[in-house]
């Protein structure tokens, strides 16, 4: 049901992380993931660690909610994890089961792998958790803005997902009310092959002939409102960066510092 | 402000969908544009403001040509346009994003961008809404953000482009209501409506047909012209008819298209004749003394129902009942009593109007009963949970508390409810826009072909089903359904449910959207469906189609079951309904204004056109010729 329909996962909240500028958080994202990465003995993870839960408490962000949008990720991490206790092998052999074998080294890179990814998603839905949508999308936007002199098309880039999340919702509710409809017809999924191939093909037809009619009157709509393009083109909400936004660089610089500083010793 | 001077415009080079039109609106004015579908009123609309170039002729508006590209950006800002269709002319997620696109474009600074935000908010009314979603709204809710998003440009014209014409009539109220207070703040409007109601409200109407001007004028002199307007598939307002049948009786009356102007006469005549007290005349009431069929048998049956689209809460609710239906068991206390305890309780904050779309329970212990052969209406405003009912009645969905039966089996069993679906018939809301096939064929055939039927069988029922609908099998089946007009579509989107032979046919607002002509046509082809002996059942928010065609009516308000009976019980309580945010037959809404003007009316009659012109005459006459 299309009332029950909420896209990301914004906490809402009026913390500095909430009013750090989006392009702030997004670049912090990626240092964060490359510093990760750069990461390699159980010291650094924990400095990491430490770093993520401070950040969390700074956010005000309650622990369920932080376990909440943690969870559908969790799969990718414990796929990983177990690729890496089959697949890395070293010191005493702990169990064999055929071709199988968990050793030492297996568990000890399974253990490792999956505190790093864990806290990889930590750190990235730290950012959904604190930014609107669209002020993400215009920090895109805006970040590729520099590409644009070879060509690429950041303004539309913005401006399509943009529109794509205002019509995200509109879409479940249509594809709700046209499967209804097909099912009130008779249609079934998994009667047969020949008639849920018929099926699938009755919702998503029609769901492609209503999108083409949106984006028909939508671009009427956009041309009657004057739009021509992001040239010239101004905003209600400026993104704009602040004092707090070099506070955030400093403490992002700092916190790769003490890693590299932990590496060497 | 508006210059149309002999434009002739056509969009495939064959047939001109604007042939010499020449039109002007002056600055303030406040005009209605009709016309039926397909008379070139929505291609006028985007002339106004350069979405669509004149091959012929010229557009200027405030004084400037729409052809100079150089114009283009400063005509649009000054003649702002709003469609028809809410759910697609906003571009943005939040409501005060929407509002600032039109600004933004324009490039106006930030700090302007607000306050003009603000301002076009308020002027709508809608204040408060910043941060709110834009599909949580309502649809008059949405339309009145798209105005705001064009009041924002601060234009000098406002456009509106059958804005109205997918709303239910307090969005329609409302959106009317914005247009006026704007047009009192001196906007120039130019409304295109095929609503007589709103077109009798405007300075001037321009009616087009087939691409010319037909007639032009005050609502006075275009809407009485009935000889002019019904071969264009218009109607006249119901002031209009009124006044027209009473002149007809011999009853001295202008000819009004106002309500307002023909109470108020009405009212002045009844003081001048002395009209006694309490000489009430009981016009037509044998008319409507057929009590409803009790006798016939059940075939839908709710029981306490109650549905939310909250699933944790679903499920608490199935436990919790379970427990009481043991615990009910054990103690060999009565079903009946536990059920009354699981159901839950109204909801004490619940808003006003509709139901916020987090309220937890779509339905609240409804017990309702369908019986065969009858045409039951359900009215009732947005999110009252008219369309979660009739969801019940084929099994799509499933209460969360209570019991639905169809034709004895309960719906809760999913093998029933498969069975149900061939029964039951549901036709839902803009049901072309569910048309899928290559052929009108292979898309009406659907239906049989999933319920596993032979070709020769499928064959025959879908002749059968077109026919039903009044479309031509053979001309049509090897067509394309996207080439066909909007109501043909809708034909065979009907169709479609047909084949499957249902018993009880369930119809979902089926005339939303179209005009006065397609109205009535497909409301004469319900009725027909009913009279070959199909059980139908018809949610409408149109007061005076219920009326006219129904048996029985149910009335839903905030999920629960506020009434239900005859039209003539439903209908004799306007305060009720009104209360609701609905309304009553426009004969019966006159009667009551007449009655509180100190006619003799009586009030336990449920008037007609017909009815009430002969009571009003009959009140009226000479007292020496009764």
């Amino acid at each position: 049901m299309a009332s029950s329909f909420s896209f990301g996962s914004y906490f809402p909240g009026e913390s500095p992380l909430h009013r750090l500028d989006a392009r702030t958080k997004l670049l912090c994202g990626v240092a964060f993931i490359v510093v990760l990465l750069a990461s390699k003995s159980p010291a650094q993870l924990g400095l990491v660690a430490l770093f993520t839960v401070a950040l969390y408490a700074i956010g005000r962000i309650p622990p369920v909610k932080a376990a909440k949008s943690l969870a559908p990720l969790m799969a990718i991490v414990v796929i990983v994890a177990l690729l890496n206790l089959f697949v890395q092998q070293g010191g005493a052999v702990l169990a064999q089961l055929g071709p199988l074998r968990i050793s030492e080294g297996g568990v000890a890179a399974c253990a490792f792998m999956a505190c790093r990814l864990t806290l990889m998603m930590l750190g990235m839905s730290l950012i959904t958790l604190t930014t609107m949508t669209l002020d993400l999308t215009e920090a895109v936007e805006k970040l590729l803005a520099p590409l644009a002199r070879v060509g690429l098309p950041a303004h539309e880039l913005g401006m399509i997902m943009g529109i794509a999340l205002r019509f995200m919702p509109q879409f479940a509710f249509e594809l709700t009310s046209i499967y209804r409809a097909q099912i009130s017809r008779g249609a079934a999924l998994e009667a047969s092959p020949v008639k849920g191939v018929r099926m699938v093909n009755s919702i998503i037809v029609p769901l492609f002939t209503s999108a083409f009619r949106h984006a028909e009157t939508l671009s009427a709509a956009m041309d009657a409102r004057c739009y021509h393009g992001g040239a010239g083109r101004t905003r209600l909400h400026p993104l704009h960066f602040a004092a707090r936004d070099a506070v955030a660089a400093g403490v992002m610089a700092a916190l790769a510092a003490a890693l590299f500083a932990l590496g060497i010793m | 402000m508006i210059d149309i001077e002999h434009i002739r415009f056509t969009y495939d080079g064959q047939r001109f969908a604007l042939n010499d039109v020449s039109a002007h609106v002056g600055a303030g004015e406040f005009v209605c544009v009709l016309g039926g579908n397909g008379s070139g009123k929505s291609t006028l609309a985007k002339h106004v403001n350069a979405l669509l170039l004149p091959d012929e002729g010229r557009v200027t508006v405030d004084g400037l040509d729409t052809a100079q590209a150089e114009n283009l950006y400063l005509i649009r800002s000054n003649a702002g346009m709003v469609f028809q269709n809410p759910d697609d002319q906003l571009v943005a997620s939040l409501v005060e994003d929407d509002v600032a696109f039109g600004p933004e474009n324009l490039g106006l600074p930030s700090p302007e961008i607000a306050a003009r935000v603000y301002r076009a908010l308020r002027e709508v009314g809608l204040v408060g809404f910043e941060r709110h979603e834009t599909h949580a709204l309502s649809g008059g809710q949405k339309q009145r953000v798209a105005i705001a998003g064009v009041l924002a440009m601060q234009p000098k014209v406002l456009v509106l482009d059958e804005a109205s014409a997918m709303l239910d009539p307090r969005g329609r109220a409302g959106l009317m209501r914005v247009c006026r207070e704007l047009n009192e703040q001196g906007m120039t409007i130019v409304m295109i409506t095929h609503f007589m109601e709103e077109a009798a409200l405007a300075d001037r109407v321009i009616v087009l047909d087939g691409g010319r001007v037909a007639l032009s004028g005050t609502p006075e002199e275009v809407l009485t012209r009935a000889d002019v307007l019904a071969p264009l598939n218009l109607e006249v307002p119901f002031a209009c008819k009124l006044s027209r049948a009473l002149e007809a009786r011999g009853v001295d009356v202008p000819v009004c298209v106002s309500e307002d102007a023909l109470v108020e006469e009405l009212g002045k005549q009844a003081v001048a004749c002395g009209v006694r007290e309490g000489a009430s005349v009981d016009a037509g009431a044998d008319e409507q003394a057929a009590p409803p069929s009790v006798e016939q048998p059940v075939v839908i049956s709710f029981r306490n129902v109650s549905y939310t689209y909250d699933a944790p809460l679903a499920k608490q609710q199935k436990k919790r009942a379970k427990k009481d239906r043991k615990t009910a068991s054990a103690a060999n206390a009565c079903d009946a009593a536990s059920a009354t305890d699981a159901a839950p309780t109204p909801n004490p904050d619940a808003p006003k109007w509709g139901n916020s779309p987090d309220a937890a329970w779509a339905l609240r212990d409804v017990t309702l009963d369908v019986r065969e052969g009858e045409f039951l209406g359900i009215a009732g405003h947005t999110g009252s949970g008219k369309s979660t009912l009739i969801q019940h009645m084929n099994g799509i969905l499933q209460p969360s508390a209570g019991r639905v039966e169809v034709c004895g089996a309960d719906v809760s069993d999913k093998r029933a409810a498969t069975a149900v679906r061939a029964k039951v018939g549901v036709v839902f809301q803009y049901p072309e826009h569910q048309l899928f096939a290559d052929t009108v064929y292979n898309d009406v055939a659907f239906g049989p072909r999933n319920l596993g039927l032979m070709f020769e069988e499928v064959d025959a029922r879908v002749h059968e089903a077109l026919t039903r609908v009044g479309l031509d099998a053979d001309e049509l089946a090897a067509k394309s359904p996207f080439e066909l007009s909007g109501g043909q579509q809708r034909r065979v989107a009907f169709a479609g449910v047909l084949a499957m032979r249902p018993q009880i046919l369930v119809l979902d607002e089926p005339v939303a959207g179209l005009d006065p002509a397609a109205r009535r046509d497909f409301l004469n082809l319900i009725r027909g469906l009913h009279e070959q002996g199909l059980t139908v059942v018809m949610v409408s928010h149109c007061m005076d189609d219920l009326a006219a065609l129904c048996d029985r009516i149910a009335v839903m308000k905030e999920g629960t079951l506020l009434r239900e009976g005859a039209p003539r019980e439903v209908f004799l309580h306007e305060d009720v309904l009104r209360a609701v945010g609905l309304g009553v037959p426009a004969a019966q809404h006159v009667a009551n204004r007449l009655r509180a003007e100190g006619l003799p009316l009586d009030d336990g009659v449920l008037y007609g056109e017909e009815t009430l012109a002969n009571a009003v005459a009959h009140a009226l006459a000479p007292k020496e010729a009764q």
